[in-house]
C-alpha cells in the first residue's frame, strides 16, 4: 500500500506533529512519490500532455469559437467543402468549419465522459465499499446480485432501452453511461476493500468503538482510493467511447456537439459516400488520442497503485 | 466437492435469469409513449378495433397480472406478438439469431485467437520489438471507437476499391440458401471490424497474465533445470496465464453482443442486433423485451460457462 | 468495451504450477485452423470479388430493387413498412387504380357509374380476368374483398367506404356500390385491393392476428408479379404471373433487397448489385451523380413537413404559448423562417420551399399559392409586424407578450420519423431568435409525440403530414371535429367555422373541376390564416442504372414515383438496358486515394508484419 511506507527519516527531524498533520504529510510525500514514478512513464506523460492540451481547449472553447459559428442558421461558409483558407479543417453540410465544431465538441466529449464517469465511480466506490466493508453478510450478497445484474446485461442493450425510455438528451446520455458503468469499478473496490478491511489500524479503530461510517470514510477510504482514483481514469477513456457508440446508433442528442454527433452527422449526410473525409476521419481521431490519453494514464497510476499490476512496456 | 460448487454456480444462474427476465418486465413497462397509440394514428385506427389491440396485448389488466402472464408465456417459449408486423417474436428471433451467431461466433474467435497468441509472444518477449508493436496497435484499437472503424472499412473496400459487398448478408435471391462464396464476402467486412474491436482488448489480458506469470517463483526454478525457453513458454508460462485470460474472453460476450449492435448497423448485417436498432426505431416493444432477454441470457449461460470452466482448470476452486 | 483492469479473485498467481499438455496442444490446432480457414477464405474473397454478377445469357431476367425498408411481415394485411407498400402494390390491383394525376383510372373495373343521386354506382369488370393459380376473377371477389376488410377493420383500405355503404354483385362482371349518402364513392378511387375470395374466405371467422399470420408461397394474386419467396431481413422475390391480365412484362423476377444505410445502397448501385435503389435522402445527391451511368429522379414530394401551432384545449395539461393565438405572431414567425434556407441546409437539391397543406404528389389537387399571395421570407419585416403588435422587446432582445408580460418562449417537439427534423428546430430556433422568439428544440421519439399531440403539451411541433392522393383525408385534419375525443387528428386544436364550411363544400362536390376549385380555396384559406406552416416538400430520390435497366414509368407522370408506390405500370414496362456498357467498379469520384493507406497503416501493418517474424526471445530478463 502507497499509503504504508515508511516517511524516512526526515520525519525524525521535525519536531512532534499532530495525528493531521502526521496525515497530510504522508499524503504529499506520497502523491509525491507517486508523481516521480509517474513521470518516468513515457507513454503516460504523453497521455498527460495531450489530456492537458484537449483539457485547454475545451475550457477555453467559448473563447476560440463563437456561438454563432457552430448555429447551423448562422453558418456561412462553403458547405461540404475540403480544406481551404479560414477554414483549415473545412466544412459541414451547413458550411459550419470543423475545427470549430471539433473544438466545441471537445467540451461536450470531454463533460460527458468525465460527468458519466464520475456518476460511475460515485456509485461503483459506494457500493463496493459497503459490500467489501460488510464483507460475506447479507448486505455485501445483496449488493453483490445487484453489482452481478449489472454485470451481467449487455451494456449496450440497456443503454438503448434506457436511453428510448428517457430521451435524447444529454443529461440521459450521461446517465445512461453511469448506470451501465459502475459495476465493474464496484468489483474491485470490492476486492479492495476486502483486504484493507482487515489491516491492523482498522481492527483497532473499531476496537476503540468508532462507528462503521467513520471507519470507512476516514481509514478504509484513504486506503481505497487511490485505486478508485486509476480505476476512473480508465472508465472516462469507456465511457467517452461508449457516448461515441450511443451518438452514431442516434441515441444521442442531436441538438447537442460531441465528437460523436460529428461522427452520426457525417455518416448520415454521406460523407463517406461524397468523399468528405475533412468531415469524418478529424473527430474519429480526436476520440482516439483521448481515449488511449487516457487509458495510458491509466494505466500508469494502476501500476503504481497496485505494484502486482507492473506492466511497464 | 467440485458438484457442489457447480451446482452453486448454477443456481446463481438461474436467480440471476429470474432477476433478468423481471427487471426486463418492469423496464418495458415504464416507457413512455405509446406504440398503440401510435399506430392509430397512423392507420386511423377506430376506437373499437384500439380496444381491441389493447386487450390482446393484455395492457388493459393490472399490473400484478401482467407481470405473471409475462411470466408464464416468456417461460413456455411464448415471447409474445410484434406490434408492427403481427408476426410471432420468437420466431422473427429464430429467423435472425444465425448471422448473429455466426458474426459474433467468428469474430470472437478470430480475435481470441489472435490475441491470444500476440499476446503470449509480446508478454513472454516484452520489451521486444513485437512487443511494442503489438502492444501499441492494441491499444490503438481498443482507443478507436468501432461504428467509426466499420464505417471506415465500409467506404475503403466497399466503397472506393469495390472489393467487398456494401452490407447485407447474401446478393443471390430465389434459388435456396445463399452460397458459402457469397455469405463469405459479406461476411468478412463485417467480421474484421468485430475483431479489430476486440482484439486489442485480449492482446493486452492475455500480454498482463504472462508477464505476471514470469515472474512467478516456478519459472525460475524451470530456467534453473535448464529447460529450454520454448518449453518453459508452452509448458508452464502459458497454461497458468491462459486462465485468467480465457475467463475474461467468455465474459466479454456480453460487450461483444454490444459490438454486434454497432456494426451490424453499419453493414446492414441481418442478426438480432440490427433488429434491435429497428425495434428501437419502430418502438416495438416486445421485440425489445425479447432481444434483451436473449442477450442478457447468453451473458449468463456466458457466465456460468466460464465459471464451470475456471472450476476444473483452477485446482483451488475447492476451497472458494 | 471490456476492462482491462483485472478484478478480484482472477489473479493468475497460483500456489503451485500444474503442467499439462491438453490446453497447448488445443491451442495449436485451434490456431492453425483459424490460420487456414482465414487464408482459404481470403483467397476465396480474392477470387470471387472480380466476379460481380453471373452472366446474363442463360439467367432468368432479374430485376434488383435496393431498399432500406424492411418487408417483416410480407402478408397484404400487415402492411405497414414502404417496402411493404410496394410489394403489395406490385401484386396486387384496385377495381380502379390511380392514373396519371393520381386520379381514378381503369383497373380490374373498366368504369364505374353513377346513378342520378349519386347514392348508387355500377362498376363492370374488364373480360377474362384470372388469378395466378388460374381461378377466375369475378365480381364476388371483389364484394368480398371490401366487406372482408370492414369485418375485419383493415383501416388502411376500409376507410374508402363510408358508414352504411353495402356491395352487391348482380352478375360475374358487376358489382355495385349502395351508398346511405351521395360520395363519389369508387371514383375516389377506393385505396383497396381486391383479393381472391376462394383463398381468404376461409378467414372469414378468424381474429385480425390469425390472419395476419397466415404464410402463403407462393401468394395468390392478379398484378404483374406475386411473391415467390422471402429470405426475413435480407430479399425478397417476385416472379412474374403467367396470368396477369396486361402486357406482359420483360423481367421474370423482381427482387427486393434490403439495405440499412442508405450509404451501403449507394455502393451497391456502384458496384452493380442493384439496378434501382429505392429511397435516398438529398445528402447523397452528390455521390448518386458522381456515379457513371446513373439517372436520378426526384420523386414531388407526398409528404410535407410541418411546423404546427397549437391553440390549447385539448386537457387539462394544455398551456400552449397564449401569443400563438394571434395571427399577427404566427405571420411573423412564418416571416422570420427562410424556407429555402432550410432546403438548401437541410435537404440540398432535394426539396422545395412549402407552401399549402395538399402534398404536391397529388398534382391534380396541389395549389401552387400565386405570386401575390406569398408570404416572403422578411425578418425585417416580421419584427416591424410584432413591434406594431405589441410584442416589445425586452432588455435581452426577447420580446413580451403585453397580455401576460412574460417573455415569447416556445417549446419545440421535432418528431424522429422525420428525416432532419431536428436540423429544421434548430434552423427555426435560429431564425426565431432574429425576431425575439427563443426556442426550446427537444428532439422527441414519434411515439412520444403522439402523446404530446394528445394532450397538447407543447406550444408548437415539428412532423409531418402526407395523406392520401385524395385531398379529403389531410383537409379533414383541420376541421373543428378533428379535434375531439381521444386519438383525434388534429395538431394544434384549430377550430374555424369558415373553414368548416369550405371543408364540407368540396367534400360534397360532385364535380371534378368545380370541386378542384372548391379544393384550392380551402387550401388558400389555411395558408392566410396559419394553424400549420407547410415547411417544405422534400423530394423522394430514386436512382436507376442506365445501361442496366431502362423503359421506367413513373406514376404520376414525370414527377412521380419510378418504383412500385401507387401503381404497377412501371414494372410492367421495364427491360434491360439494350447496350450495357462495362463500368470499372472503382468509383472515379470519391476520396483520395492517398489517404487511405495512411489510416489503413496505421492499423494492420504492425501486427502483420509482427506475426511474421518468429522473435527469439532470449530478452525476456531485459529491463528498461
Amino acid at each position: 500500500m502507497a499509503t504504508d511506507l515508511p516517511l524516512g527519516d526526515q520525519s525524525l527531524e521535525v519536531g512532534p506533529l499532530s495525528p493531521r498533520q502526521l496525515t497530510w504529510r504522508r499524503r504529499r510525500d506520497s502523491f509525491g512519490r507517486t508523481w516521480s514514478v509517474f513521470r518516468s512513464n513515457r507513454q503516460a506523460m504523453t497521455g498527460l500532455v495531450i489530456l492537458v492540451l484537449f483539457g485547454l481547449v475545451a475550457l477555453f472553447s467559448p473563447l476560440l469559437v463563437s456561438e454563432d459559428a457552430v448555429d447551423p442558421s448562422m453558418a456561412s461558409g462553403p458547405p461540404n467543402s475540403p480544406p481551404i483558407a479560414g477554414y483549415p479543417l473545412g466544412t459541414d453540410g451547413f458550411g459550419r468549419s470543423v475545427l470549430a465544431l471539433l473544438i466545441v465538441g471537445s467540451r461536450v466529449s470531454l463533460i460527458v465522459g468525465l460527468t458519466a464517469t464520475l456518476g460511475a465511480v460515485f456509485i461503483g466506490a459506494t457500493v463496493g465499499l459497503i459490500s467489501g466493508f460488510y464483507g460475506g453478510t447479507r448486505i455485501d450478497r445483496v449488493l453483490g446480485t445487484l453489482t452481478d445484474w449489472f454485470l451481467v446485461i449487455p451494456w449496450l442493450v440497456l443503454a438503448i432501452v434506457l436511453a428510448a425510455i428517457l430521451g435524447p438528451t444529454l443529461l440521459n446520455v450521461i446517465l445512461v453511461i453511469a448506470v451501465t458503468s459502475w459495476a465493474m469499478t464496484s468489483r474491485i473496490v470490492r476486492a479492495q476493500t476486502l483486504s484493507v478491511r482487515t489491516l491492523p489500524y482498522v481492527e483497532r479503530a473499531r476496537a476503540l468503538g468508532a462507528s462503521d461510517a467513520s471507519i470507512i470514510t476516514r481509514h478504509v477510504l484513504p486506503n481505497v482510493f487511490p485505486v478508485i482514483f486509476a480505476q476512473a481514469v480508465l472508465t472516462v477513456a469507456i465511457a467517452i467511447l461508449s457516448e461515441t457508440t450511443l451518438a452514431i446508433l442516434g441515441l444521442g442528442d442531436p441538438t447537442s456537439i460531441s465528437w460523436g454527433i460529428i461522427i452520426e452527422q457525417a455518416f448520415n449526410a454521406g460523407a463517406m459516400a461524397n468523399g468528405y473525409w475533412w468531415w469524418m476521419i478529424p473527430p474519429g481521431l480526436c476520440i482516439i488520442a483521448v481515449t488511449l490519453a487516457f487509458t495510458m494514464c491509466g494505466y500508469a497510476l494502476e501500476e503504481i497503485f497496485n505494484p502486482r499490476l507492473r506492466r511497464r512496456g | 466437492m467440485r458438484l457442489r460448487y457447480i451446482a452453486r454456480k448454477c443456481g446463481w444462474a438461474l436467480l440471476t435469469l429470474l432477476f433478468v427476465l423481471s427487471a426486463n418486465f418492469f423496464l418495458f413497462r415504464i416507457m413512455p409513449g405509446d406504440p398503440i397509440g401510435l399506430l392509430a394514428r397512423s392507420t386511423r385506427l377506430s376506437p373499437e378495433a384500439l380496444a381491441q389491440q389493447i386487450h390482446l396485448y393484455g395492457l388493459d389488466q393490472p399490473l400484478p397480472a401482467q407481470y405473471l402472464t409475462y411470466l408464464k408465456q416468456t417461460l413456455s417459449g411464448n415471447l409474445g406478438v410484434s406490434i408492427i408486423s403481427g408476426t410471432e417474436v420468437a420466431e422473427t428471433l429464430a429467423s435472425r439469431m444465425w448471422p448473429t451467431v455466426l458474426l459474433v461466433g467468428l469474430g470472437t474467435l478470430i480475435a481470441a485467437v489472435v490475441g491470444v497468441v500476440a499476446g503470449i509472444k509480446g508478454g513472454w518477449t516484452r520489451g521486444s520489438g513485437f512487443d511494442r508493436g503489438s502492444l501499441y496497435s492494441s491499444l490503438l484499437l481498443y482507443a478507436t471507437p468501432e461504428g467509426w472503424l466499420g464505417m471506415l472499412l465500409l467506404i475503403v473496400f466497399a466503397g472506393t476499391l469495390g472489393w467487398f459487398p456494401a452490407g447485407g448478408y447474401a446478393s443471390n435471391s430465389g434459388a435456396g440458401a445463399a452460397s458459402f462464396g457469397d455469405v463469405a464476402r459479406h461476411l468478412f467486412l463485417p467480421v474484421l471490424t468485430l475483431s479489430l474491436g476486440y482484439v486489442g482488448s485480449f492482446v493486452i489480458v492475455m500480454r498482463s497474465s504472462m508477464i505476471d506469470v514470469k515472474e512467478e517463483q516456478y519459472i525460475t526454478t524451470a530456467r534453473a533445470k535448464g529447460l529450454s525457453d520454448g518449453t518453459i513458454r508452452s509448458q508452464h508460462a502459458v497454461p497458468n496465464a491462459f486462465l485468467p485470460s480465457f475467463t475474461l474472453i467468455v465474459l466479454s460476450v456480453g460487450f461483444i453482443l454490444g459490438g454486434a449492435i454497432v456494426v451490424e448497423t453499419v453493414f446492414s448485417w441481418p442478426g438480432l442486433g440490427l433488429l434491435t436498432y429497428q425495434a428501437i426505431q419502430d418502438q416495438d416493444y416486445p421485440v425489445l423485451q425479447a432481444v434483451f432477454l436473449i442477450s442478457s441470457g447468453a451473458v449468463v449461460v456466458a457466465n456460468l460457462i466460464a465459471d464451470i470452466a475456471y472450476g476444473y482448470l483452477d485446482p483451488r476452486v475447492e476451497e472458494v | 468495451m471490456v476492462s482491462l483492469v483485472k478484478g478480484d479473485g482472477m489473479s493468475s498467481q497460483f500456489a503451485r504450477s500444474f503442467v499439462s499438455r491438453k490446453p497447448v496442444r488445443m491451442m495449436s490446432a485451434a490456431i492453425a485452423l483459424t490460420m487456414a480457414a482465414s487464408v482459404g477464405a481470403f483467397g476465396m474473397v480474392s477470387a470471387t470479388a472480380d466476379s460481380a454478377s453471373p452472366s446474363p445469357a442463360a439467367a432468368p431476367k432479374v430485376l434488383r430493387i435496393g431498399t432500406t425498408t424492411s418487408i417483416d411481415n410480407p402478408t397484404i394485411w400487415a402492411v405497414n413498412s414502404a417496402s411493404e407498400w410496394g410489394s403489395i402494390v406490385i401484386q396486387y390491383d384496385m377495381a380502379l387504380k390511380f392514373g396519371p394525376d393520381l386520379t381514378a383510372s381503369p383497373g380490374l373495373a373498366t368504369s364505374c357509374d353513377p346513378s342520378e343521386d349519386n347514392r348508387t354506382w355500377t362498376c363492370h369488370l374488364r373480360d377474362g380476368l384470372k388469378w395466378s393459380d388460374g381461378q377466375p376473377i369475378t365480381s364476388k371477389d371483389v364484394v368480398f374483398s371490401y366487406n372482408f376488410v370492414r369485418d375485419k377493420q383493415f383501416d388502411y383500405f376500409n376507410s374508402y367506404f363510408p358508414e352504411g355503404t353495402t356491395f352487391t354483385a348482380p352478375d360475374d362482371k358487376t358489382f355495385v356500390w349502395h351508398l346511405t349518402k351521395p360520395s363519389i364513392g369508387p371514383m375516389r378511387p377506393a385505396w383497396c385491393y381486391i383479393v381472391p375470395e376462394h383463398i381468404w374466405g376461409k378467414y372469414s371467422n378468424s381474429t385480425q392476428n390469425q390472419i395476419k399470420a397466415v404464410k402463403l408461397f407462393p401468394n395468390v394474386a392478379s398484378g404483374p408479379f406475386v411473391m415467390t419467396q422471402a429470405n426475413a431481413g435480407q430479399n425478397w422475390t417476385f416472379s412474374r404471373n403467367p396470368n396477369f391480365w396486361g402486357t406482359k412484362p420483360t423481367y421474370d423476377q423482381v427482387v427486393f433487397q434490403l439495405y440499412t444505410n442508405q450509404e451501403a445502397m449507394v455502393q451497391a448501385l456502384k458496384n452493380g448489385e442493384i439496378d434501382i435503389a429505392d429511397g435516398f435522402d438529398g445528402p447523397l445527391l452528390p455521390a448518386l451523380t458522381a456515379i457513371p451511368n446513373v439517372a436520378v429522379q426526384k420523386v414531388e414530394s407526398d409528404f410535407w413537413v410541418s411546423l404546427a401551432f397549437n391553440f390549447g384545449g385539448q386537457g387539462p395539461n394544455a398551456h400552449p404559448l397564449p401569443a400563438l393565438k394571434d395571427l399577427n405572431v404566427r405571420k411573423a414567425i412564418q416571416m422570420a423562417i427562410d424556407k429555402q434556407g432550410i432546403v438548401d441546409k437541410v435537404y440540398p437539391g432535394a426539396a422545395t420551399p412549402g407552401d399549402t397543406i395538399v402534398r404536391p404528389l397529388s398534382t391534380f389537387w396541389h395549389l401552387n399559392v400565386p405570386a401575390e399571395k406569398v408570404i416572403e421570407y422578411d425578418p425585417a419585416a416580421a419584427n416591424a409586424l410584432l413591434d406594431q403588435s405589441g410584442y416589445a422587446k425586452g432588455a435581452d432582445g426577447i420580446r413580451i407578450d403585453p397580455k401576460t408580460n412574460e417573455p415569447l418562449h416556445i417549446t419545440l417537439p421535432t418528431s424522429d420519423d422525420v428525416n432532419g427534423s431536428s436540423d429544421v428546430g434548430q434552423l427555426v430556433r435560429g431564425y426565431l431568435k432574429q425576431i425575439g422568439i427563443t426556442v426550446d428544440v427537444k428532439p422527441t421519439t414519434a411515439a412520444k409525440m403522439y402523446d404530446l399531440q394528445q394532450s397538447g403539451e407543447f406550444d408548437a411541433y415539428i412532423w409531418y403530414w402526407s395523406g392520401d392522393p385524395d385531398p379529403n383525408y389531410v383537409l379533414s385534419v383541420f376541421t373543428s371535429s378533428a379535434c375531439d375525443g381521444d386519438g383525434h387528428l388534429s395538431d394544434g386544436c384549430w377550430k374555424d367555422p369558415a373553414y368548416d364550411a369550405l371543408f364540407e363544400k368540396q367534400q360534397a362536390e360532385f364535380d371534378q373541376a368545380k370541386r378542384q376549385q372548391d379544393v384550392y380555396e380551402a387550401q388558400q384559406y389555411i395558408y392566410d390564416q396559419i394553424p400549420d406552416v407547410a415547411l417544405v416538400y422534400p423530394n423522394y430520390i430514386e436512382a436507376y442504372r442506365t445501361d442496366k435497366v431502362a423503359g421506367l414509368v413513373a406514376t404520376p407522370a414525370k414527377v412521380g414515383y419510378l418504383t412500385t408506390s401507387y401503381d404497377y405500370a412501371s414494372m410492367v414496362a421495364a427491360h434491360p438496358a439494350e447496350q450495357p456498357v462495362t463500368t470499372d467498379s472503382s468509383s472515379s469520384g470519391g476520396i483520395p486515394v492517398w489517404v487511405w493507406p495512411l489510416a489503413v497503416a496505421a492499423i494492420g501493418v504492425g501486427v502483420f508484419l509482427s506475426m511474421r517474424r518468429s522473435g527469439k526471445g532470449s530478452e525476456e530478463f531485459e529491463r528498461d
